[in-house]
C-alpha cells in the first residue's frame, strides 16, 4: 500500500514537475505580491493612526474600570465572611508590595504628571500584580469561604482582565512616539509572599483580604491614570470629558 | 443645739434628695458614633457622626484621625463648615489614595468616651453633588413632539481633567401619576425623551454618579408642558368609527353564513301540496287546466264528452264468501244521474294512506275518503263544478264496494267512493281482487240502492256476476261539501243506500266486530252499516243494522243475517228508498221503525252530511232537512259506524 503512494507519489511529482513548477511560481509571486500588499496596508494603517489614540485609551479606560469593580465586589463578597478578629491583625495598606511605587496623593500632583509618566505608572501597577494573582488564584481552592467559588470565578476573571489590560497598555505605548521615545520605565514591584498565604483559617482569610484590598486599590489608580490620559487626549472630542 | 441639728439633718436630707428629685445622675459622655464620611469631588471630604448620651453635662466632641503611613494624630480641622457634629477636611488636608482612621471623641466633665474608629479612604466614599442647570424643552418632529433634557454637571466636580467621570440618569413622570420613568444618559450631558402624552405635563428630575462612588441626590425638578399635538376628540370619534366599521362587518358577515337557517325560522317554508304523483311545478306555474288536467285521473272525472252511461255502475258486487251476497243491481233509473266513478281498485293516490293502516278506525278511512273525495272535487274547478252539477242530477251513485272476502286478513275495506270499479272484478276473483287490492284498505261497502223495482236481492253469490242479477239503482252518497246546499234538494232526491260491508276483520282493526255474524266466515263475512243519518255537518252516520238501535260504534255484533237494505224504490225527488230486507232475523226495533219511515226517508245521496251523533236509528222520522238526515231504511248494518267527517 505504502510504496504504492509512493510510487503514485513519484509519479505524480515526475508528472507535476513541469505545470507544478509553474503553478508554484505563480504562487509564490501571488504570495509576494499579497505580503506587499499587506505590508503596505499595515504602513499605512499604522502610519495614518487607523484607530485613533483616544479610543484606544477608551478602551483601556474601560477595561481598568472592570478590573477595579471586579475587585470592589471581591472584596465586599470577603468582607460579608470575615472575622472581626482578622481586622485586628490586618496588616496595613502601606505594607503592600506597590507601595514603594511613588503616585500622586491627590488631584494637583495627579493632574501634574505628565502622560507618559502616568502611563508607566499604570503599567508598572499592573505589572507588579500579575505574580501575586496567581498566587491568589491557587490559593483560593483552599480558602476556607463559603463563596469559595464566585471568588475563584472572580479572580480568573481578574487575571484575564489584568492580562488584556497589559498588552493593550504595551501596544497602546508602543503607537504613541512620545512614549516610545522616552522609553517608560516599567518598575519591578516584585512580590515577596510566597506561594502561601497562611496556614490557619484565619490567616488565610486575613491574608487573602489584604491582598485584595491591595489590589483593588491599585486598581483604582490605574483607572484613574488611564481616565486622566484618555481627557487629556481627547481633545478633539470635548464631550468625553 | 436641737433646731441645728434639725437643720443640719434637713440641709443633709436635701442635698441627698435634690439629686433624686432631678433624676438625673451625672455620667461620662455616651459613645458617639460616625455615621459617614463623603466626598463630593474627590479632593474634600467630610465626616459626620452622631453623639451619643451627653450623660447630663455639656460635652464636647472632637475628631482625631491618623494616616495610614504616620503615627501623627492629628485633630479635625474645621467642625463648622459642614455642620453640627460634622468635621471637613480640605483640600490640603485630603491625600487620596491614602487610608485615614478617624475617630471620634466625646467629654464632658466626667469623662470622654471614644468611638469606634473607621478607615477611609476618600477615593471610595465619593459622592457628587447633584447636577446643574437642569434645562427642558420641547421639540417638535413632525408633530410629534419630544423632550430635551439637558444639563451641568457639579460645578465643584472637575470632569473635563478627567479626574472625575460622572455618569448621569434621568427620570421622568407625568404630574398626576406616581411612578417615575428612569433613564439612564451615561456621561452625555443631554437627552431626548419620547412617547409623550398630548397636552401632559411632566417633571424632570436628574442626578449623576462617579465611575467608583455613590449616587448623588436627585437635582431640582424642572417642569415642562407638552403642547396638545393629538386632538382628542378626533381619536375619539375616530376610534369609535373603527370599531362599529369592524362590528358591522362581523355582523354582515355572520348573517350571511347563516341566512339560510335565518330564512327559514323568520320566514318558514309554506309547505306544499304533499299528494303523490303530483307535481308541484304545476300549482307553481298557475296554469289550472294544466293543474286540473295533472290531477285527474285518466278516467275521473269524466268529461263533458265522456259518455255518462259508460260510467254507470252496472252493479255493484258485495261479495260473501259463502253466505250472503248481495247482487248489486245496476239501476237504469239511477243512469241518467249516476256517475260512476271509477275509482281504481289500487288507487294509488288518493286517500290511500291513512287507510292503509290495519289499525285505523274505519271513521278514519271514511273521514279520509271523503275528504279526498272533496278535494278531488275541489280541485276540478271549473270543469268539476259542472261534473258536479251533473252528478248532483243524477242522485245516484254506484258505490262499488269490494267484496271483502272474509279471508281477507288484512281486512280491507274500501270507502264506498274509492271503490268504484266494475264488478265483474269484484266477483270473478275476489281473491284475485283482493290481492289487487291494496291490503288494509278499510272499505265501506255500500249496497247500492236498491230500486224498487227489482226484486233484487242483496246477496249475491260469490263469483256471481253482478251483471247477472238485477240492476239495483245504487245511489251513492255523494261526497260534496262544496254545494251541500246546492245538493241538498238533489240529495234528496237521489237515494242513498250505503251498505258497508264489513269484513271480519274490519272489525277486528277496530271496528265493531260482528260476533256472530264474522264467526261464520262464510255469512258473516260481510257486515252491512246502515247509515242512521247525516247530521248537520253532512256526516253519514251508520249504523250496523241488526241490533239497530244501539249506536253504531257500541253495536259490536253484526245482525245475524240481517238487515239488508232494500231498495223500496227511488221517488220522485231522487231519494232511494230502502226498506229492509227480508231475511233479517233480529229486527232492531228500530229497524222497524226504519222500514216504516223508510218510504218516507229520503236521503240525501248527494251531500254527505252525517249526523254527528250517531245516535239510535234515526231512521223513525227524519224528515231530511237542510242537515240531510239521512234516514235509512232497513239498512245493512255496518258494523263500523262511519262518520263521515264534516267539511
Amino acid at each position: 500500500m505504502e510504496s504504492t503512494r509512493r510510487k503514485r507519489k513519484k509519479q505524480r511529482g515526475g508528472e507535476d514537475t513541469k505545470a507544478d513548477q509553474e503553478k508554484k511560481r505563480e504562487m509564490a509571486q501571488r504570495k509576494i505580491n499579497g505580503n506587499k500588499l499587506f505590508m503596505t496596508v499595515l504602513y499605512a494603517v499604522a502610519a495614518c493612526g487607523a484607530v485613533p489614540i483616544s479610543d484606544l485609551l477608551d478602551r483601556a479606560s474601560q477595561r481598568s474600570d472592570t478590573l477595579h469593580s471586579l475587585s470592589t465586589m471581591l472584596t465586599q463578597d470577603l468582607d460579608s465572611h470575615f472575622p472581626p478578629i482578622g481586622r485586628m491583625i490586618m496588616p496595613r495598606p502601606s505594607m503592600c508590595h506597590t507601595s514603594s511605587l511613588q503616585t500622586p496623593n491627590d488631584k494637583e500632583q495627579a493632574l501634574q504628571v505628565s502622560e507618559s509618566d502616568l502611563m508607566s505608572l499604570a503599567r508598572s501597577l499592573l505589572q507588579a500584580w500579575s505574580d501575586p494573582l496567581e498566587v491568589l488564584s491557587t490559593s483560593v481552592k483552599t480558602l476556607p469561604h463559603p463563596a469559595q467559588n464566585s471568588i475563584s470565578n472572580k479572580i480568573k476573571e481578574l487575571q484575564e482582565h489584568s492580562k488584556s489590560l497589559g498588552d493593550g497598555l504595551n501596544i497602546l505605548s508602543g503607537k504613541v512616539r512620545k512614549w516610545v521615545r522616552q522609553a517608560q520605565t516599567i518598575s519591578s514591584l516584585p512580590y515577596s509572599g510566597g506561594n502561601d498565604i497562611g496556614q490557619d483559617r484565619i490567616s488565610k482569610l486575613t491574608n487573602f483580604h489584604f491582598l485584595l484590598s491591595c489590589f483593588r486599590r491599585d486598581s483604582h489608580k490605574i483607572d484613574s491614570f488611564l481616565k486622566v490620559l484618555r481627557c487629556r487626549a481627547a481633545k478633539l472630542q470635548p464631550e468625553m470629558c | 443645739m436641737m433646731k441645728k441639728a434639725v437643720e443640719v439633718i434637713l440641709l443633709l436630707f436635701l442635698l441627698v434628695s435634690m439629686p433624686h428629685a432631678k433624676g438625673t445622675r451625672y455620667s461620662p459622655p455616651g459613645k458617639p458614633t460616625l455615621t459617614r464620611c463623603r466626598s463630593p469631588e474627590k479632593e474634600t471630604f467630610t465626616c459626620w457622626w452622631e453623639p451619643g448620651s451627653d450623660g447630663g453635662l455639656p460635652t464636647t466632641h472632637a475628631l482625631y484621625y491618623r494616616k495610614e503611613n504616620s503615627e501623627t494624630v492629628y485633630e479635625c480641622p474645621d467642625y463648622r463648615t459642614a455642620g453640627e457634629n460634622s468635621c471637613f477636611f480640605n483640600k490640603n488636608n485630603t491625600s487620596i489614595w491614602v487610608n485615614y482612621n478617624i475617630t471620634v471623641v466625646a467629654t464632658n466633665t466626667l469623662g470622654s468616651t471614644f468611638s469606634d474608629p473607621m478607615d477611609i479612604d476618600v477615593v471610595y466614599i465619593v459622592k457628587p453633588n447633584p447636577p446643574e442647570r437642569l434645562a427642558v424643552t420641547v421639540k417638535e418632529d413632525k408633530s410629534w413632539p419630544f423632550l430635551r433634557v439637558s444639563w451641568e454637571p457639579p460645578h465643584k466636580a472637575d470632569t473635563r481633567s478627567g479626574w472625575i467621570t460622572l455618569m448621569y440618569e434621568i427620570r421622568v413622570k407625568l404630574e398626576q401619576e406616581n411612578k417615575w420613568e428612569m433613564h439612564l444618559a451615561g456621561q452625555q450631558k443631554m437627552f431626548n425623551i419620547f412617547s409623550l402624552r398630548s397636552g401632559g405635563s411632566y417633571l424632570v428630575q436628574v442626578r449623576c454618579k462617579p465611575d467608583h462612588g455613590f449616587w448623588s441626590e436627585w437635582s431640582s425638578t424642572s417642569y415642562i408642558e407638552v403642547p396638545d399635538y393629538f386632538p382628542r376628540e378626533k381619536s375619539v370619534w375616530i376610534l369609535i368609527t373603527v370599531f362599529s366599521a369592524f362590528i358591522f362587518v362581523i355582523l354582515f358577515w355572520l348573517l350571511h353564513m347563516n341566512s339560510h337557517s335565518l330564512k327559514h325560522c323568520i320566514l318558514p317554508p309554506v309547505p306544499g301540496p304533499k299528494i303523490k304523483g303530483f307535481d308541484k311545478q304545476l300549482l307553481k306555474n298557475g296554469k289550472s287546466e294544466e293543474i286540473f288536467s295533472a290531477l285527474m285521473v285518466p278516467d275521473f272525472p269524466p268529461t263533458t264528452s265522456s259518455n255518462f252511461e259508460d260510467l254507470l255502475v252496472e252493479y255493484l258486487e258485495v261479495y260473501i264468501p259463502e253466505g250472503q251476497e248481495l247482487t248489486l243491481q245496476e239501476s237504469k233509473d239511477l243512469h241518467d244521474g249516476c256517475l260512476k266513478s271509477e275509482g281504481s281498485t289500487s288507487d294509488s293516490d288518493s286517500g290511500r294512506g291513512s287507510c292503509d293502516s290495519h289499525t285505523l278506525l274505519i271513521d278514519n278511512c271514511g273521514e279520509a275518503k271523503e275528504e279526498e273525495r272533496q278535494q278531488d272535487q275541489e280541485r276540478m274547478g271549473m270543469e268539476a263544478q259542472r261534473h258536479q252539477k251533473d252528478w248532483e242530477e243524477k242522485v245516484l251513485n254506484y258505490a262499488h264496494e269490494d267484496i271483502v272476502s272474509p279471508d281477507m286478513s288484512s281486512g280491507r275495506v274500501k270507502t264506498w267512493p274509492s271503490v268504484f270499479s266494475p264488478l265483474p272484478q269484484y266477483s270473478s276473483n275476489p281473491p284475485d281482487q283482493q290481492s289487487s287490492l291494496e291490503m288494509a284498505k278499510q272499505h265501506y261497502l255500500s249496497d247500492s240502492l236498491f230500486l224498487p223495482d227489482s226484486s233484487s236481492t242483496y246477496l249475491t253469490q260469490p263469483g256471481h256476476s253482478t251483471r247477472e242479477s238485477l240492476e239495483p239503482s245504487y245511489c251513492e252518497f255523494r261526497l260534496s261539501n262544496k254545494q251541500p246546499h246546492q245538493l241538498h234538494p238533489q240529495m234528496q232526491a237521489s237515494q242513498q243506500l250505503h251498505m258497508t260491508h264489513s269484513d271480519v276483520n274490519i272489525s277486528s282493526i277496530g271496528c265493531k266486530q260482528a260476533p256472530a255474524g264474522l264467526q261464520s266466515p262464510d255469512l258473516r263475512s260481510t257486515q252491512y252499516v246502515e247509515v242512521q243519518k247525516v247530521n248537520k255537518e253532512d256526516m253519514v252516520l251508520l249504523q250496523p243494522v241488526g241490533k239497530g238501535c244501539r249506536h253504531i260504534e257500541l253495536c259490536p255484533k253484526m245482525p245475524q243475517g240481517d238487515n239488508y237494505s232494500k231498495v223500496k224504490g227511488v221517488n220522485s225527488d231522487n231519494i232511494l228508498l230502502l226498506q229492509r230486507g227480508v231475511m233479517e232475523e233480529d229486527r232492531c226495533p228500530c229497524e222497524d221503525q226504519e222500514t216504516n219511515g223508510a218510504r218516507e226517508h229520503s236521503h240525501t245521496a248527494s251531500t254527505v252530511t252525517t249526523t254527528q251523533k250517531p245516535t239510535a236509528c234515526i231512521h223513525t222520522a227524519m224528515p231530511v232537512q237542510d242537515e240531510m238526515v239521512l234516514a235509512v231504511n232497513g239498512y245493512v248494518d255496518t258494523a263500523i259506524m262511519c262518520t263521515l267527517p264534516t267539511y
